[in-house]
C-alpha cells in the first residue's frame, strides 16, 4: 500500500517535472511563410470584400423584410385612423435611437460615413428611410404595437449594423 | 581579421524592438511582421501541433493564424502582452479548425473520446511527453494543453470549449493519469 503510494508521488513528480520541461517552440518541418507572403499580398482586396460582404448580407436580408412588411402593411392594412395623434412615445424612442447612435458614434471616434462602400451606404439610407416612413404611419396609428415593434427592429439593426463595421472584432477574441 | 559575428535573435530582442514591429505592422510593414513571424511561430506552432496532434493540419493552422494576425493585427490595442493576445487568438483559430472538421454525428454527440491513431504522424524531435500528449483523447487533451501549458484557468477553458468548469477539470485529471500510467509503462 505504501509502496504503490510512493509510486504514484514518483509518477506525478516525473510528470510535473516533464512537463516543466517541455519545449515552448517546435519547428515546422516546411517552410509557412512562403505560403503566408502569399496569402496575405493575393488575399487583401478579397477580405475587404468578403467581410463587407458579411455585413452586408444580412443587413440586405433585414432591409428587405422592413420593405415587405411596410408594403404589405400600408396596402392590406387597417385603414388609417383619425384618432388624435399621440406620438409622444414615437419621439421618445427617436430621441432615445439617436443618443444611442451619437453615442456608439462618438465612441468609435465619429467615422466619416462617406468613407464606406457604396453598398453600406445605401443600406444605412434604406434603414433610415424606412424608419422615417414607419414613423409617419405612426402619427397617423399612435398605438399600432406592430408598427412600433417595426419601428424598433429598424432603429436596432442600425445600430447593429454601425457596431459591426466600426468596432474592433478582433480584440474580444 | 574580425570574426564573422552572428546575431542572436534572442539576444537581440527586446520588448521595444517588439512594440515597434507591431506598430509597423499595423501600419502595414511586411518587413516588420516577418520579424513577428520569425519571433513567434515556434511558439504558435507548438501550440498548434499539441492541440491539433497532427502535423499537417498544425502547419496548416499556424498558416492561418498569422494570416489572420495580418489582416486583424490593428486591433492589438496593448491592452494585454502581444504573446498573451496572439496566443489567444491562435488557441481559438484552432479550436474553430476543430470545430469545423468535425462530422455532424460528432458535433451532436460529443464522439471525441478515442485516443489518436497510432499511425498518426510523430514528430521526430519531439520530446517523450509530447509524444504522450499526442496520444490523448482529443478533449482531455485540449484541456490539458491550454491549462498545464498554456496558463488558461478551468472557467475560461470551459468557455472556450463550451464545457462545464467541472467537465473541464475532470478532463484534466483524466489527461495527467492517463500520462502518468503512459510515463510509468
Amino acid at each position: 500500500m505504501k509502496e504503490s503510494h510512493v509510486t504514484d508521488k514518483s509518477a506525478e513528480e516525473r510528470l510535473s517535472a516533464a512537463i516543466a520541461q517541455l519545449p515552448k517552440e517546435m519547428s515546422p518541418q516546411r517552410d509557412l511563410w512562403s505560403g503566408i507572403d502569399i496569402a496575405i499580398n493575393q488575399s487583401s482586396v478579397a477580405v475587404n470584400q468578403k467581410s463587407t460582404n458579411k455585413v452586408f448580407m444580412p443587413t440586405a436580408w433585414a432591409a428587405s423584410v422592413v420593405a415587405a412588411v411596410l408594403l404589405t402593411w400600408l396596402t392590406l392594412g387597417p385603414e388609417l385612423s383619425t384618432s388624435q395623434p399621440s406620438v409622444n412615445l414615437v419621439a421618445a424612442m427617436q430621441q432615445d435611437f439617436e443618443q444611442q447612435k451619437h453615442s456608439m458614434l462618438v465612441n468609435f471616434g465619429t467615422p466619416d460615413i462617406k468613407q464606406l462602400p457604396v453598398a453600406m451606404q445605401t443600406e444605412l439610407v434604406k434603414l433610415s428611410s424606412a424608419q422615417k416612413t414607419i414613423s409617419k404611419a405612426l402619427a397617423d396609428d399612435p398605438n399600432n404595437s406592430d408598427l412600433l415593434n417595426l419601428l424598433r427592429w429598424t432603429q436596432q439593426q442600425e445600430l447593429d449594423l454601425l457596431k459591426q463595421l466600426y468596432s474592433p472584432q478582433w480584440q474580444s477574441i | 581579421m574580425d570574426k564573422l559575428k552572428i546575431i542572436d535573435a534572442n539576444e537581440h530582442f527586446s520588448p521595444d524592438l517588439e512594440s515597434q514591429w507591431i506598430a509597423q505592422a499595423q501600419q502595414g510593414d511586411q518587413q516588420a511582421f516577418h520579424h513577428l513571424y520569425e519571433n513567434y511561430h515556434r511558439r504558435i506552432y507548438a501550440l498548434c501541433w499539441r492541440m491539433m496532434a497532427d502535423k499537417d493540419s498544425a502547419e496548416d493552422v499556424c498558416q492561418e493564424v498569422f494570416v489572420q494576425l495580418w489582416q486583424k493585427i490593428t486591433n492589438f490595442r496593448g491592452e494585454s502582452k502581444f504573446s498573451t493576445w496572439l496566443h489567444s487568438v491562435a488557441s481559438n483559430i484552432v479550436l474553430g479548425h476543430i470545430r469545423k472538421n468535425k462530422t455532424w454525428i460528432q458535433r451532436i454527440f460529443s464522439i471525441e473520446e478515442q485516443a489518436v491513431e497510432d499511425t498518426a504522424v510523430e514528430m521526430p524531435d519531439c520530446s517523450n511527453l509530447d509524444r504522450k500528449i499526442q496520444k490523448l483523447p482529443e478533449r482531455a487533451r485540449l484541456v490539458f494543453v491550454l491549462f498545464a501549458i498554456e496558463g488558461y484557468r478551468h472557467e475560461e477553458i470551459a468557455n472556450m470549449l463550451g464545457m462545464a468548469v467541472g467537465t473541464s477539470k475532470a478532463q484534466y485529471h483524466r489527461a495527467r493519469g492517463l500520462l502518468r500510467e503512459s510515463l510509468s509503462e
